[in-house]
């Protein structure tokens, strides 16, 4: 594998997006001949976690507790909606066949369930 | 004479869920994530109050959908595909501002990054970076295109895989990882600047 290949792919490296196993080692033997590469790819990992570290410190707003209130009594209200328009059909079959003097019951059920959904 | 036996599968057992089983579901499931859906609320509005809405929003589709969720799969990725589609449905719908399309941010800025890598900053680069407050890091999430914005949220805050941040943004993975290494390098650059003008570079020339 060449620096310049190594350099072109080397943020799939850092990601851990490399699925394949071989090429993986592929990667890793290069690091091991190549102390360029190397140091270029510990840089870029260290300045990646420091990065990931900074974006998780800053994004991590709190949801306001009027807006948690806001969402409860939404589903409330949703689900009292979903309740009117529901449906319930149940529907029975019985059959019944003797066969020299031999009975045979079968009993199918199927329910059927109607409702609107409020809201597109 | 004969025995009963009636087999269900998880679909028909939903189907035959009732509002109140649904409900009581909804709530101890998907209501845990409203810190995190918020959070990323911000990344898609800028603004706290456009944020709460969308947030709203966001639940009230995904309780009348909730139906459709598939069980031992990943709910908080399924919120977050809803939230990208209500934002870009509703939120975005009348900004008529040009989408930057993924080759168009300006070859310069890309190749300032390159001035950062001189083996003298290296050392430096991270240090420098270290103390940077949240504020400094908002401000330089905000100030890079939405489209970049997204992708570096998901995987750097949220550690998604590029293949999960496509689902969730409708994109394919390579558009994923294009972003994402461009949205990289245009915070990393910004982020420089702002330490440099705090003092925090020093005299390697940073």
């Amino acid at each position: 594998m060449e620096c310049n290949e190594v350099m072109h792919a080397l943020i799939l490296f850092i990601d851990n997006e490399i699925e394949d196993a071989i090429q993986v080692q592929t990667f890793q033997s290069h690091f091991e001949e190549c102390p360029q590469c190397l140091t270029e790819m510990e840089h870029e990992r260290q300045v990646l976690t420091r990065m990931k570290s900074l974006l998780s410190d800053a994004c991590c707003e709190e949801a306001p507790e009027d807006l948690q209130n806001r969402i409860a009594q939404q589903t409330a209200l949703l689900a009292s909606q979903m309740f009117s328009p529901t449906q319930v059909i149940t529907e029975y079959r019985r059959t019944e066949t003797t066969i020299n003097g031999e009975t045979h019951i079968e009993i199918e059920t199927t329910h059927e369930i109607r409702r609107d959904f409020p809201l597109s | 004479m004969n025995s009963e036996i009636e087999i269900r599968t998880p679909a028909q057992l939903l189907a035959t869920e009732s509002v109140l089983e649904r409900t009581s579901r909804f709530e101890r499931d998907a209501m845990q994530y409203t810190n995190q859906l918020y959070a990323a609320a911000m990344r898609y509005t800028k603004d706290p109050h456009d944020a709460q809405d969308l947030v709203q929003d966001t639940y009230a589709k995904a309780f009348t959908a909730f139906h459709q969720f598939e069980p031992g799969t990943n709910l908080k990725a399924w919120l977050y595909r809803i939230l990208t589609t209500t934002f870009i449905n509703t939120y975005r719908k009348d900004q008529r501002r040009p989408l930057i399309s993924d080759g168009e941010v300006e070859d310069w800025q890309l190749a300032a990054s390159a001035s950062h890598t001189s083996d003298q900053g290296k050392s430096a680069e991270d240090e420098v970076l270290e103390n940077l407050p949240d504020g400094d890091v908002k401000r330089a999430l905000h100030e890079i295109p939405e489209e970049f914005r997204l992708a570096v949220f998901y995987a750097d805050v949220e550690g998604y895989s590029y293949k999960e941040i496509a689902d969730i943004l409708g994109i394919p993975a390579g558009t994923v990882m294009s972003r994402l290494h461009r949205g990289r390098k245009l915070l990393r650059i910004l982020l420089l600047d702002y330490a440099k003008d705090r003092g925090f570079g020093g005299s390697d020339g940073m």
